[in-house]
């Protein structure tokens, strides 16, 4: 995600020049003076105020201020930088935490979930995997509304740090990547978990793929100002722009790790900026079928696992259509194909983080990072499974 | 009765001055200060001091002083070299005020001990034509004394602005002096921006604002404790019809509470998650200002939604 801009009252005066793009690419030209009776922001709104308050309960109210305030980032260090320390030192100085590294000294911080905050961390040593040591993300304090500045290059032209959603870190971690895995990001676009990936230096072989040419533009770019060139090598890193649902078949059995960040609502960006919104008239049919394409990525995903490879599924919407009810199809469909997949529980993670990110109770499957004003990152929905054959 | 008493005593003093020029002359005058010997001599040459020039203890517990009461006066008299006390503590026993409440007056706005009998007594008249009667008058000046200090012209342009521009009746001004009277110190332009915040921003009418005392509250307290309900999808701003989805919150049920029980009754949240709000809110708030001055310089005629939403039925000539 890109530094914040304040994008609530923009109006662009572009002029508007006609290409054979879809409309909702088309660099906007407003003409009108006022703004749309029915905004989609608000269509969207309203959209949620009915199906989240039933599935959410009281916590919805505390979401939807969270998602409508401005929301907290988080610094991804990049450790390919020759400044990483410095900066790290730097903001530290600032009063930012890394909220990884530090989980394990959490007791002293306020718990945003009170009925976690006696398990012992320790107990589940043996069973939780390792959270890699290299992923740094910083984050200012709960309760502290400060912003970062945008980073600057070094000397040899790389960035210092990518700012993101600190929580679109967790499906990274959750992952798990183990030295020597090849992984596939199959929505890769516009790059955050792929520069996370990148940063555990456990990865021998990536492959970054975006159905959306424009969007995979993006992704090169992205990931030329924070690596080095000897890592963009094409036997280390490959960048595509197919779409994600062929890459099943083609490419079974291959990959060690999978991430599947599938397109959906982007709840918090679609109550908050009203261009390229989901919840469009002229994107309702899009809308509609997402939970299908969501199925069909994560039954790619899936196949394009070895045995015994694990996939974790993510995205940034609170709906349940879009999250567990995908998850549970995806297995069922899986199923039938004759492949087995196992649902791999993340308790261990929301246990660590949970003085930092606020974790929404008891889902079925899965886990799910809500918006709360003392801690404004997500809404994020991740679910790992494991092929088993 | 109490106030026949004083007036009687009033008479006698005055009467007294009037025909005894010559004891002014000896400097023992009822009213001088404790520094009578060293002005006794200079004295005797001169013209008799104008009665009420000087304050005394004495004097003070003939009017009903108690001796500690009497000592405080006349300390804070001359730490503030007051000239015409004595006029003030006239008027203000006129109109009814015992010496105890008296003197809470003058601690709470030492101000006054500067001002002239009759400047208060015109400025207590014209809070008497705005319909401040007795009782609520008494009560207005003992709890805001610096009430006392604003001019008349001040006074009467912010009325003036509240019913002219604000469309209030004048037996809500007459409530809004006497629930609030610190909206007479306020900057116009600010007090009017609040009310048009209530009024097209919160879809409130003047009844309402009124009761719930809201002239009393800061605009960045209004906006917080409203966008905080706002946005938790507890409040709604009606549609042009005045019809919402949902049952607002009376603006009494969570202006003139406390904050606790704003939080507990109506937000329904914690404290933490309101504190971090109203810090997002003012910084949204500094930086919408900021960029409003920097497209009012590049002429840009593009408007905020709120602003469009304002400029129907509203001159804004502030700009």
């Amino acid at each position: 995600m890109a530094a914040y801009i304040c994008t609530r009252f923009c109006i662009n005066k572009f002029k508007d020049s006609v290409r054979f793009i879809p409309r909702r690419y088309r660099v906007k030209s407003k003409w009108a003076q006022t703004r749309p009776k029915f905004p989609s922001t608000t269509i969207a709104l309203q959209n949620f105020d009915a199906t989240y308050s039933i599935q959410l309960g009281n916590l919805w109210p505390s979401v939807r201020a969270a998602m409508l305030s401005e929301q907290k980032y988080g610094a991804l260090i990049n450790n390919f930088s020759s400044t990483a320390s410095l900066i790290t030192s730097e903001l530290e100085a600032e009063g930012c935490i890394d909220f990884i590294g530090s989980h394990q000294h959490s007791e002293d911080s306020m718990p945003l979930h009170t009925d976690s905050a006696e398990v012992d961390v320790s107990k589940h040593a043996t069973h939780e995997p390792r959270i890699s040591p290299d992923i740094k993300c910083l984050v200012f304090p709960q309760g502290d509304i400060s912003r970062f500045k945008p980073s600057r290059q070094d000397s040899s032209g790389l960035l210092g740090y990518y700012l993101l959603d600190a929580a679109s870190v967790l499906p990274v971690l959750a992952l798990d990547v183990q030295l020597g895995n090849t992984v596939l990001d199959l929505c890769a676009a516009p790059g955050g978990k792929t520069l996370a990936l990148l940063q555990t230096h456990t990865v021998s072989y990536l492959w970054a793929n975006d159905s959306s040419g424009s969007r995979t533009a993006r992704l090169c770019k992205t990931l030329q100002s924070y690596l080095p060139r000897e890592n963009l090598e094409e036997n280390k890193i490959q960048i595509s722009s197919f779409d994600g649902c062929k890459l099943g078949p083609i490419e079974e059995k291959r990959f060690d790790r999978v991430l599947v960040d599938v397109p959906c609502t982007t709840d918090r960006h679609s109550v908050m900026v009203e261009d390229n919104n989901m919840f469009n008239r002229s994107r309702t049919k899009e809308r509609q079928r997402l939970p299908l394409l969501q199925i069909q990525l994560l039954m790619a995903g899936i196949q394009t696992a070895r045995p015994g490879g694990e996939i974790v599924y993510s995205t940034c919407s609170l709906s349940q259509l879009q999250n567990e009810c995908v998850v549970q199809q995806a297995i069922c469909q899986a199923q039938e194909m004759g492949i087995s997949v196992q649902v791999q529980d993340l308790g261990w993670l929301t246990r660590c983080f949970s003085n930092t990110f606020f974790f929404a109770p008891q889902l079925s499957v899965g886990e799910l990072v809500l918006p709360h004003l003392c801690a404004n990152f997500g809404p994020i929905y991740m679910c790992k499974l494991r092929r088993s054959n | 009765m109490f106030t026949h008493a004083c007036r009687r005593q009033i008479v006698r003093w005055m009467w007294r001055w009037s025909v005894c020029p010559m004891d002014a002359g000896r400097g023992h005058m009822s009213f001088c200060s404790t520094r009578q010997e060293h002005l006794q001599s200079s004295h005797t040459s001169q013209v008799p001091q104008r009665p009420g020039a000087q304050l005394n203890v004495r004097s003070l517990l003939e009017m009903g002083f108690s001796e500690t009461q009497a000592d405080e006066m006349h300390e804070g008299a001359l730490k503030s070299r007051g000239k015409h006390v004595p006029s003030i503590l006239t008027v203000l026993l006129l109109l009814g005020l015992n010496p105890a409440s008296i003197l809470k007056i003058m601690q709470k706005c030492p101000e006054v001990y500067s001002l002239k009998g009759a400047e208060i007594q015109q400025r207590i008249d014209n809070l008497r034509k705005l319909g401040l009667v007795e009782g609520s008058l008494q009560r207005v000046i003992s709890h805001y004394p610096k009430v006392m200090v604003l001019p008349i012209k001040r006074v009467n342009m912010v009325s003036r602005l509240l019913k002219e521009k604000c469309h209030i009746t004048v037996q809500q001004l007459t409530d809004i002096l006497r629930d609030s009277p610190e909206v007479l110190e306020e900057d116009l332009a600010r007090l009017e921006y609040k009310f048009q915040y209530a009024y097209f921003r919160m879809g409130v009418r003047q009844a309402e604002m009124v009761k719930a005392k809201m002239f009393r509250l800061t605009l960045s307290m209004l906006r917080c404790r409203h966008c905080f309900l706002e946005r938790r999808g507890l409040y709604q701003t009606p549609d042009k019809k005045g019809q919402t989805l949902i049952l607002n919150p009376l603006l009494k049920d969570f202006l003139c509470v406390s904050e606790e029980t704003y939080l507990t009754q109506v937000a329904m949240a914690t404290a933490e998650e309101f504190h971090v709000f109203c810090k997002l809110i003012e910084r949204e708030q500094e930086e919408e200002f900021s960029n409003e001055e920097q497209e009012l310089g590049d002429d840009d005629d593009d408007d905020d939604f709120d602003e469009k939403h304002w400029k129907t039925g509203y001159k804004r000539d502030k700009k």
